[in-house]
Formats: structure tokens, C-alpha cells, sequence
């Protein structure tokens, strides 16, 4: 643990690449993805130079800036953009302070303003962010009692990605048991999805948590089963319902996801 | 007030999410919302003092029991369990941005930060650390974003007010001056 914890992503952010800088002047290498973006990288070189944020010389920083974007070796086109950007930026302003007045600039009118607010907002959210990770490093190793043993390895928190074929695998496999002894006679009885789907919510609802096997070994009919399964489908798929698999070709338990049971969104 | 020390203990105790003060005295009809305050705050002081492993924690605007965090090896050694993850840089600093301007669209998060946050963002919202709130009256009517009640217990916050403060923030970055000079 650094003295100020402050000091913690500094140091891991931008003191890495200046070491490597004096120390090898000619296959000198920076890596840009230390830093988390142009603005980083600026505020960096400010540092680096002593410069006041309000007050920033800005040849000599862009002169700096390029420099260290022309070391970049490796291409990310995404990022690169990102960086090309401030330059221009940083250009920009320096032409503009190059052009002759007839007045003298007010305060707010220094060209760098705009430049300066975002520095001065992003260098904020850093602190904060360090201000922040102490409290994570703290909480990250307290447990609390709503980490129960998690049904199949995950807790509800993770969606779960129980993939479809797990689900059809299952049920194929129900109705290969059903027509094993399919001696019964299928009786005709039209079932609506909407009529079903109430019936599964509510049922989930009442005992928390089905068994999909037994449940399905429950109905009369194939098309009940096949209109049930497609239930259960929407429901996971709308984020209604979760579907756990302890294991390949064992049951699969199905209930209501905790923020579903609680603002009624099935509804 | 010990009755009502115990008998608050045991509501915490059941409970998986922060209990609130309005849930207490909900519960525990009758009883002057002072005394509940001073029974938890009691209790919550037996629990920070040494001898205990776990203690009582004020976050997400309720109290919750919590193991201290020098167990946590063996906490999670007994749940058979890997280390949780820290964020990333990219997905603390996206956090904060959106915690401190919310609510806020992603090409907002973007210009704070200078650098695009559509995959960091999309990591916080499957962690349910932020959530959408709607749309924005703009070009194009862009998502809002906010933090979410887990934003708060993951850091352990009782409320947002609680975000480290402009004075806070201020003092860290003169301190970080300091030490550049």
C-alpha cells in the first residue's frame, strides 16, 4: 500500500513509460495503452514538466505530445484516433494564439479554455477514481450474506447463459420418456401461450423454484408440454426467469430472477 | 434496549439486502425511530470491536452483516472461490464519470474520459453497476445512464452523497502535487 493511495495510479500509470524513456534513448518504446487516453498522457507530460494546468505553455506540450506519438509503434486505429484528436486540438489552439489581436484576450477567451476544462474535469475523475479504488479494495474482501453458495456455480447476479440446445436437449429428452410409454390417449385441449405463461408465472411465483422435468412430465398433452417449454423460453429469454443446469442431461431448475419477482415485470 | 438491540440483530442478520431504518421501523411498529437508530448503532459498535468476525455495515442505505475483510481468504476459501476482481482502470474511471455527471449518455462519458467508452460501459452495465434510465430529448435520443443500487454496496456507499467530496478530490490532488514537486 502507497503512503496516499493517490499516488497508486500514477505510479502504475504514468511513471512506467519515463524510466523506459531515459533509459533506452534509442529503441525507445512507449506504450500508449499505460495510459488511458490522450488526456491522461497530456496530464502526464504537465506533471512531468511541473506546468501549471491553468497555464499550459502549449508548443512546448504539443512538441512533447507528438513526440510520444510518433514513438508509438504498435497501430490501433480506434485509439490512435482518440490521440490524433487532442493533437489537432493542441494545434489548433496554438494557431490560434499565434493570430495577431487587436485587443488583448479576455480570460475566458484564452484559447486553452476549452483545453483546460477537460483537463481539469478529467484530472477530478482520477482522483476520485483513486479515491474510489481504496474503497473497492476494501469491500471486495468483505462477503456478505447475499453471496449464497451459487445454484450451478454462478450466482444470479451473472445472467446466466444457459444456451437454448441445453434447454432443448432437455426437453427432446423428456419427450423421448414420453413416448417410451405414450399409451395414454392425447386428449385435444387448445392452450394459449398467454393462459400458460400466466399459469408458469404463477407457479413459480408459489413454490420459488420447478423442476423442468417433472414439471413437464405433469402435462397431459404434447402440445401443453410444447406450449409450456416455449413459456419457459420467453421467460428466460426476457430476463423473467433463470435457468439453471447443475449438470449435462440432469434437470433443469427454473425460477423467477429476484428483480422479477419483486416489481412484478412479468406482468 | 437491549431487547431492541437483539431483536434488531436478528432482523439484520436475516436479511440479504441493506435493511433500511424506514424497513425497521416499519417492522418494529411503534418503536420511536431514535431508539431504533441508537439499538443499531450500539450493536454495530459491539460488532467493530475486536473479537468478532464479522461486523455491521452501512451501505446502500441500510445496515448489512458483513465478514471483515481480514477473512477473506478464508472466506473464500470455505466457498471455494477466486479473488474478486478489481475494475479496470478503464471501467473505474467510466464509473466515476458517470457517477459524478449523472445521469449522462455514452458520448458524454467519452468526451470526459477523451477516449471511447462503449465496451467499458457495456462491462458495467452486465456487472448491473449502472443501468439505463431512458433517453436523452437530443440528436439521435442517446440511452441515460445511472448508477445502480449495486454501485453503492459495491463500494460499500450509503447513498451518493457519500461519493468523495470536491474538498476530498481537491486535497488528493494537491497531495499528488506535492509529491511531483
Amino acid at each position: 500500500m502507497p503512503e496516499t493511495p493517490a499516488e497508486a495510479l500514477p505510479l502504475e500509470d504514468a511513471s512506467v513509460p519515463a524510466p523506459a524513456a531515459e533509459a533506452v534513448p534509442d529503441g525507445y518504446q512507449v506504450r500508449l495503452d499505460v495510459f488511458e487516453g490522450p488526456l491522461d498522457l497530456l496530464l502526464f507530460l504537465i506533471r512531468k514538466k511541473k506546468i501549471d494546468i491553468h497555464d499550459i505553455p502549449i508548443a512546448a506540450i504539443t512538441r512533447d505530445y507528438l513526440e510520444y506519438l510518433e514513438r508509438k509503434t504498435e497501430i490501433n486505429l480506434d485509439r490512435e484516433a482518440e490521440f490524433l484528436f487532442i493533437a489537432a486540438l493542441l494545434i489548433y489552439i496554438k494557431s490560434q494564439m499565434l493570430l495577431p489581436r487587436e485587443t488583448d484576450l479576455a480570460e475566458h477567451e484564452d484559447p486553452r479554455r476549452v483545453l483546460i476544462d477537460r483537463l481539469v474535469e478529467y484530472e477530478k475523475v482520477k482522483a476520485a477514481c483513486s479515491l474510489l479504488r481504496e474503497r473497492e479494495d476494501v469491500q471486495i474482501l468483505q462477503w456478505k450474506r447475499d453471496f449464497i453458495p451459487p445454484l450451478a456455480g454462478e450466482s444470479e447476479l451473472e445472467p446466466v447463459e444457459l444456451s437454448l440446445f441445453d434447454l432443448a436437449e432437455s426437453f427432446f429428452l423428456m419427450m423421448k420418456r414420453r413416448a417410451a410409454d405414450d399409451t395414454r390417449v392425447i386428449r385435444g385441449r387448445d392452450v394459449s401461450i398467454e393462459v400458460k405463461m400466466k399459469e408458469l408465472v404463477a407457479l413459480l411465483h408459489d413454490r420459488q423454484m420447478i423442476d423442468f422435468l417433472p414439471y413437464f412430465e405433469a402435462h397431459a398433452s404434447l402440445e401443453e408440454a410444447l406450449v409450456s417449454f416455449f413459456c419457459i423460453l420467453e421467460l428466460v429469454k426476457s430476463r423473467v426467469a433463470v435457468a439453471v443446469q447443475d449438470e449435462l442431461f440432469q434437470t433443469i431448475r427454473v425460477w423467477l430472477r429476484k428483480d422479477a419477482r419483486r416489481t412484478g415485470a412479468h406482468e | 434496549m437491549n431487547d431492541l438491540k437483539n431483536l434488531v440483530e436478528a432482523l439484520i442478520f436475516v436479511s440479504q439486502e441493506p435493511v433500511t431504518p424506514e424497513r425497521l421501523e416499519s417492522v418494529l411498529e411503534g418503536v420511536p425511530a431514535a431508539d431504533i437508530r441508537a439499538a443499531v448503532d450500539a450493536l454495530a459498535a459491539d460488532y467493530a470491536a475486536d473479537g468478532r468476525g464479522i461486523q455491521i455495515i452501512r451501505t446502500g442505505g441500510g445496515w448489512l452483516f458483513a465478514t471483515k475483510p481480514a477473512h477473506d481468504r478464508e472466506v473464500r476459501r470455505l466457498l471455494q472461490i477466486e479473488r474478486k476482481n478489481r475494475l479496470s482502470s478503464a471501467g473505474l474511471e467510466t464509473l466515476a464519470a458517470i457517477a459524478y455527471r449523472q445521469p449522462v449518455t455514452q458520448s458524454e462519458i467519452s468526451a470526459i474520459r477523451g477516449v471511447d467508452s462503449t465496451g467499458a460501459l457495456k462491462t458495467l452495465l452486465e456487472k448491473k453497476l449502472v443501468k439505463i434510465v431512458g433517453r436523452k430529448k437530443a440528436p439521435g435520443n442517446p440511452l441515460v445512464y445511472r448508477t445502480s443500487e449495486e454501485f453503492l454496496l459495491y463500494l460499500g456507499l450509503d447513498s451518493l452523497d457519500e461519493l468523495p467530496s470536491e474538498t476530498e478530490i481537491a486535497k488528493i490532488l494537491e497531495e499528488e502535487k506535492a509529491v511531483d514537486a
